[in-house]
């Protein structure tokens, strides 16, 4: 990786509180395990997920999806913990993997209070894939933050 | 690129799985004999971290899980 490249500015995914990955109810993000990140405690209201950055999103699952920048960082969005186990049942779909898509273009329509009310976390880790620990800078607030604010720089 | 040879392997064999499934950072796997599992055989094919609870053993591969546990499925058949 190289240390040459201009910060990339991460979104929020969905709109919620900026928590910290230690945090998450899972210890593969809780660890940081995939990358470093920061995590959203989702608003609970039926809402579309969106790409943190621009990019390819080159794996769309229902509940998780990766977004390649053009200068190869992926960030990874996950929509709740264990929500593989839903096999789909509640995500909507709203692009298609191998889509090229803006920062802020709608991927995945969910409700994390469905989630919630099925026994799981609806928090929603934002993962910079690979990135050094100490390449974060949390931008996002303590307060409420919107879908498609800045969260966090990786630089 | 891990290996979906080695993975297996590591697992204790085909034979020794009941069931592989991708999430989109790991593969969730049950396996019939917990102690046919090799944790440093996983890492070595390039596992990030093996989580285990009896049966229920968790590979950390990062976001090429679904490619892995496909070319895995392949290998099953």
């Amino acid at each position: 990786m190289s240390d040459a490249r201009t910060p990339l500015r991460v979104l929020a995914p969905v709109p919620g509180r900026a928590v910290p990955m230690s945090d998450v109810p899972d210890p593969v993000f809780a660890g940081s395990l995939v990358g470093p990140g920061v995590a959203l405690d989702p608003t609970r209201s039926r809402q579309q997920a969106v790409a943190p950055v621009s990019g390819r999103i080159v794996k769309l699952h229902p509940h998780a999806y990766v977004v390649v920048s053009p200068d190869g960082r992926g960030v990874l969005v996950h929509l709740g913990i264990d929500t593989v186990q839903l096999k789909g049942a509640g995500f909507i779909l709203l692009a298609a993997e191998g889509d090229e898509v803006e920062a802020g273009a709608p991927v995945i329509e969910w409700h994390p209070a469905a989630v919630e009310g099925g026994g799981r976390s609806p928090v929603c880790p934002v993962v910079a894939l690979d990135a050094a620990a100490d390449a974060l800078q949390v931008v996002a607030g303590a307060g409420e933050v919107a879908a498609g604010a800045p969260l966090f720089t990786w630089s | 690129m891990i290996e979906a040879e080695k993975i297996v392997a590591g697992l204790g064999g085909a034979g020794n799985i009941v069931e592989i499934e991708p999430c989109a950072t790991r593969l969730r796997t049950e396996v019939r004999d917990a102690s046919m599992v090799d944790e440093g055989a996983l890492k070595r094919a390039g596992a990030i971290a093996v989580m285990r609870n009896g049966a229920a053993v968790q590979v950390i591969v990062g976001p090429e899980a679904d490619t892995i546990a496909s070319d895995i499925e392949e290998l099953l058949e």
